[in-house]
């Protein structure tokens, strides 16, 4: 009976310490420290276990110099995206300079300061499509700034260190987008639908024609989160529901999200 | 309990290390596999109910700070998994010596399939509306086999670490 009892204290214990600190957590300041608290303690199990691991994976991919291998790869894989981009990008500028030739403050990415950056760790769960990276406050880099990479958006920084931060990808199911395409007349927004999901946009009027392998982009409407022009995904799929009024879309991010080592966050804040 | 509890939460660092150096990366139908929540599910089906509801609560807040999903709930789902296993192991269900060889994996692959559900439905209480958007289907799956494979020599390693607590008393 007592050790029931006991029992009972302990479960009660701990689902009230997890809602205190839920609690503190919500009302701000305290999860940083908690944070960095709790790497402090994880941190050295986190080495041990690298040690352990890495020669083992190693040694089960059995090339020589792997390590090497996997690094030139990941950094073709960079600048091969950085070129995607470019040419992704293209059709957006020619649409701008068409349009609002005017406008000459205008900013998109070609003439805005980046600062290159690397995945230094992935999220660990199914319910977040994040990334850690390895610059933070101290390279100038803020919540809210977008990051490109590998032909297009990744996503934006939700949180920052003086020398880490952490990217929400597009993919993420929080993660919604104002995008145009063609013209530029008409926006939509698309949403993320998951790691491995990519992304979708739901309720298109029938009167509004798109097709498979549209490009689409950042709208960069006044107050916008991103800048415009900066290619988010092209549609894959579109799917009509018989006798509906509207349309969906399956869309696959520009960027390849999966193979992320090397990005760029964008030096852009949305009050710029 | 009181001796298992340093082996036990040692175990559950390394648990938490595994977990986030390896098994973030090695995802199976991009798909990690939770084992922040089959070790506190191990340990109550190895009979430790408060070792298995401390575990949980240590290895669910050192994983919640690493991840931008509601703080806590990972700590919550793994609590309710120690304390779901533990009563069942008071039945004498899943005793890894007793009952039949499939009964273990079998609670584990229910456990798998629980956990994810539990975590989608925590989160409308955190607020968090969109978690069932993403990959639940593909999660409970994975985690269902993945539990079921691991539940067995999971307990088994839970069994040691309290045995070690309570060999290191006498």
């Amino acid at each position: 009976m007592a050790s029931e009892r006991s029992r009972r204290r302990a479960l009660t214990l701990g689902l009230g310490a997890t809602a205190l600190i839920v609690v503190l957590y919500l009302t701000g300041g305290v999860f940083s420290g908690l944070r960095s608290a709790a790497n402090v303690v994880v941190s050295p199990f986190s080495w041990s276990v690298n040690e352990v691991a890495k020669p083992i994976g190693h040694f089960l991919a059995g090339a020589i110099d792997y390590s090497d291998v996997v690094a030139q790869n990941q950094r073709l894989r960079y600048e091969l995206g950085k070129a995607q981009q470019q040419s992704n990008e293209s059709w957006s500028f020619e649409r701008q300079l068409q349009q609002v030739s005017t406008q000459l403050h205008v900013p998109f990415v070609g003439s805005l300061p980046t600062v290159a950056a690397q995945v230094t760790a992935i999220s660990p769960t199914n319910f977040a499509a994040t990334v850690d990276i390895s610059v933070g406050r101290d390279n100038g880099v803020l919540a809210g700034m977008p990051v490109v990479a590998n032909g297009g958006l990744v996503g934006d920084v939700i949180s920052t260190t003086p020398h880490g931060a952490t990217v929400r990808l597009i993919s993420d199911t929080n993660s919604s987008i104002g995008v145009t395409y063609g013209s530029g007349k008409l926006t939509l927004l698309v949403s993320g639908r998951g790691v491995n999901n990519g992304l979708g946009a739901t309720a298109i009027p029938l009167t509004t024609s798109i097709s498979p392998g549209t490009i689409m982009a950042t709208d960069g409407l006044e107050g916008g989160l991103y800048p415009p022009g900066l290619p988010v995904a092209k549609v894959s799929k579109v799917t009509l529901t018989p006798g509906a009024a509207t349309y969906n879309l399956v869309l696959r991010p520009t960027a390849n999200l999966r193979f992320l080592s090397y990005l760029d966050v964008v030096l852009w804040e949305p009050s710029t | 309990m009181t001796r298992a509890l340093i082996p036990a939460t040692l175990v559950t660092l390394f648990v938490v290390a595994f977990q986030l150096e390896v098994f973030s990366s090695l995802r199976f139908a991009g798909v990690v596999i939770m084992l922040v929540w089959l070790w506190p599910l191990a340990m109550g089906l190895a009979g430790f109910t408060s070792l298995a509801l401390v575990v949980a609560l240590v290895g669910g807040i050192l994983f919640d700070t690493h991840a931008v999903t509601p703080f806590g709930l990972t700590a919550v789902v793994g609590l309710i998994l120690a304390y779901a296993t533990s009563r069942l192991a008071r039945e004498g269900i899943g005793d890894l010596d007793s009952a039949a060889m499939w009964v273990t994996p079998l609670i584990g692959a229910v456990g798998g399939f629980a956990a994810p559900l539990l975590y989608t439905f925590g989160g409308f209480f955190a607020l968090n509306f969109a978690l069932w958007r993403g990959s639940l289907f593909e999660s409970v799956v994975v985690n269902a086999i993945a539990f079921s494979i691991l539940a067995r020599p999971m307990t088994r390693l839970a069994k040691a670490v309290a045995s070690f607590g309570e060999r290191a008393r006498r």
